[in-house]
């Protein structure tokens, strides 16, 4: 039991020091959360009032999305196939 | 043992022993997987474009105080981190996706959210707004092409797709200008990622020589009484 314990303390230190798995989520989530926002505010305060001055929204949140899909997609790609050699 | 034969104690023992077992296990799967530091770098600088978001913060005083001092504590707080590690009070292994000639010279984050920061405090937002684009997703795109095509056919890629930045975030300018600052700005930032520094990182030429050039031409015109600056592409919320 106590061999077990140890076990799980070591996988817990090990994890924490790992900041890449950290951080890997964050790197997804928050641009396309960004790109969502720009989206939302272009349609809230632009499409909706019938405004071309919040254009800039637009092309910025599409932009945003579709760059960080292209990459979100290798990158996902690439954690899954080195999770597979192992 | 039946559910009707168990005492509170007994369920309360298993429930942990199963929680125990899953945790461990979920741990260890975690443990096991990899990133690729590649692809991680990647995705580090494409993430660096929601920094954008900046442009959309209230236009209230205690916000633009905000807008300043938040983001000099942030690039302060890497320069700490970066000086101790350089120093070596932290251990470079931490440091996930460091290239090896970073391990004796500042790390190109930095370099980057320096780059950054001096965009928001000194541009305007129509000069800062392409740079960062091109900074995020330029530099990833020649270093994926000239895996690929080659050095030569990246730059070229590269080129494209930063003149085709800086024609979607000035398209409210004069047809003239619109030219004129697509090619500029996409020569600087092909010449600032092409032209490796040893002092200072790519990550920071990018996006430096392109405004630097275009803020040159916005003051050279503005001398001339010809004001070049579209209207903001981003409104405060």
């Amino acid at each position: 039991m106590e061999k077990k314990n140890d076990t799980r303390k070591e996988n817990i230190q090990k994890l924490l020091l790992r900041l890449e798995l950290w951080f890997a989520p964050v790197l997804i989530i928050v641009p396309i959360g960004a790109s969502l926002f720009f989206l939302w505010d272009w349609y809230a305060r632009g499409f909706s009032t019938g405004s071309s001055v919040y254009d800039g929204e637009l092309l910025i949140g599409l932009l945003l999305l579709a760059g960080n899909l292209v990459f979100d997609v290798q990158f996902l790609r690439s954690v899954r196939m080195l999770k597979k050699k192992l | 043992m039946f559910f009707s034969e168990m005492t509170a104690r007994d369920a309360f023992k298993l429930t942990k022993k199963k929680m125990t077992e899953y945790q461990t296990e979920f741990l260890e799967r975690m443990n096991v997987i990899e990133v690729d530091a590649h692809w991680f770098r990647r995705v580090f600088h494409t993430f660096a474009a929601s920094f954008l978001f900046y442009y959309l913060l209230p236009d209230e005083e205690w916000i633009n105080l905000g807008k300043i001092v938040l983001p000099a504590i942030i690039v302060l707080c890497m320069v700490v981190v970066e000086y101790r590690r350089i120093r070596g009070d932290l251990d470079h292994q931490r440091f996930f996706g460091l290239r090896n000639y970073e391990k004796k010279r500042p790390a190109s984050y930095l370099y980057f959210g320096v780059g950054v920061l001096l965009l928001f405090l000194l541009f305007p937002q129509q000069i800062a707004i392409p740079c960062i684009l091109c900074a995020s997703f330029t530099d990833p795109i020649i270093g994926e092409s000239r895996y690929y095509l080659g050095k030569k056919r990246a730059y070229a890629i590269g080129f494209l797709i930063s003149a085709f930045f800086f024609l979607v975030t000035w398209y409210r300018a004069d047809w003239w200008v619109l030219i004129l600052v697509s090619l500029l700005g996409a020569t600087g930032a092909v010449m600032g990622e092409a032209k490796k520094l040893k002092l200072v990182d790519d990550d920071f030429m990018i996006q430096m020589l392109p405004a630097v050039l275009l803020l040159f031409m916005w003051q050279g015109l503005l001398a001339l009484g010809i004001n070049m600056l579209p209207p903001p592409l981003l409104y405060p919320l």
